[in-house]
């Protein structure tokens, strides 16, 4: 069974409140759905070129989380690294109106923004349980 | 601050440091002057943000000292008018962030010195009591493509390629030559505060180019008394005229006999600059 080879990467998040579910549920996924199985990939030090990152999502593979349809992360993968494994946009999840809505601080979020985070969260964890199974 | 800013933080996922730059970032946001840059939509669409950053100062909040937001400046050649580093400021309140993302008094407390630092505007200075020489006579030599210029006197330098030219008890800092042809173009000048007191030797804030970041370690012992605050605009100054209006720090000499032991004059600069630049084969 492969452990810590499958990397997640969140959108950079500033432009809209999808950004922050996006950011939100990568975290989730990271710290209590699939602890110590997925390696974070930091999306601004990816575009940097440094860290080695983009040797990762070269190697393993790499699931795009996005908060809007730019798909910034899903784009920035394919540009400098490889093909993503899977993607998701938080906007087809939440919706494109509430997507667009401003980005909060993680001190703002309501329970409604955490079950956007739980969705979010539950989708990303499909995409890495169907990649496991295949690399199997 | 100036009435209109513009902010790029880092907004790294992987470290509580880049976490806190978005806090510091959504709490600026607060106001209608500040414009919220998103590091990865900036780097697939400039245009997106090319009237904000037209309209107003950047200020870049870099997590780490990885300094992925400054290098994207760098790499659109977008010209920073403030920085801050929020590992640099965590580590002067002696406060260690690691990698969890919290939200405890510890990261409450990096990100309002974050927002002090960002929002106070420098520490008055005086008017400079240095007097500037009518002329300087330059020698150079050249090595393979670079030429390199060092002065014929009155200036001072220690190994670390950083100078001192007096006036009285005053006295300027900058930077050879040599310095800045190695870090190529200059984007940005971190000065000390004025008022710091500091050795010889000591760090003297830095300066940073896309390529890497210098630190300016100091010629002389004393106080700073001003700053060249026309590099916040300009930075290219220091490789345009790295020994005259390239100048960084002017400070108040304690004790310049003393130091003078250590430093190089004009002559034995440049025999050593000619050395070491054979040396490393630039």
């Amino acid at each position: 069974m492969i452990t810590n080879k499958i990397g997640v990467i969140s959108c950079s998040g500033e432009e809209c409140l999808g950004g922050t579910i996006s950011r939100l549920a990568v975290r989730k996924m990271m710290e209590e759905l699939k602890p110590g199985m997925v390696s974070t990939l930091c999306l601004p030090l990816f575009i940097a070129g440094d860290g080695g990152e983009r040797e990762f999502a070269e190697k393993y593979p790499t699931i795009a989380v996005d908060g809007c349809s730019k798909c910034c992360a899903k784009r920035a993968i394919e540009k400098y690294s490889n093909k993503v494994a899977g993607s998701v946009d938080v906007a087809e999840i939440i919706g494109e109106v509430k997507a667009l809505e401003k980005p909060l601080s993680t001190r703002n979020v309501t329970d409604e923004h955490m079950e956007y985070v739980n969705k979010t969260a539950a989708k990303t964890c499909e995409i890495f349980d169907d990649i496991l199974i295949k690399s199997i | 601050m100036n009435e209109s800013i513009c902010v790029l933080p880092c907004n790294g996922l992987d470290k509580c440091a880049g976490d806190l730059s978005r806090r510091v970032a959504l709490e600026l946001t607060q106001s209608e002057e500040v414009e919220l840059i998103c590091p990865v939509l900036l780097n697939q669409n400039k245009t997106r943000y090319e009237k904000a950053l037209a309209a107003g100062d950047l200020t870049v909040i870099d997590g780490c000292n990885t300094r992925c937001a400054s290098k994207l400046a760098g790499d659109l050649d977008l010209a920073i008018k403030e920085k801050v580093n929020v590992s640099d400021v965590a580590k002067a309140l002696d406060i260690k962030l690691g990698v969890e993302i919290r939200d405890d008094q510890d990261t409450q407390a990096v990100v309002r010195e974050v927002l002090e630092k960002i929002n106070s505007s420098a520490a008055e200075q005086t008017e400079s009591e240095f007097i500037e020489p009518d002329s300087i006579e330059y020698n150079t030599f050249s090595h393979g493509k670079f030429i390199f210029k060092v002065p014929q006197s009155n200036y001072f330098f220690n190994e670390n390629d950083c100078w001192v030219t007096i006036s009285g008890n005053m006295a300027r800092v900058g930077v050879s030559d040599y310095v800045q042809q190695n870090l190529s173009d200059i984007l940005y000048v971190d000065p000390p505060e004025i008022g710091d007191k500091f050795e010889q030797f000591d760090d003297l804030g830095s300066i940073e180019s896309s390529k890497a970041v210098f630190e300016i370690i100091s010629p002389v012992s004393g106080t700073v008394v001003a700053v060249n605050v026309s590099l916040n605009d300009a930075p290219e100054q220091v490789n345009e005229s790295p020994y005259e209006k390239g100048w960084l720090v002017e400070v108040h000499l304690s004790d310049f006999e003393e130091d003078q032991d250590l430093l190089h004059d004009c002559p034995a600069y440049f025999e050593f600059l000619q050395r070491k630049v054979a040396e490393i084969d630039v």
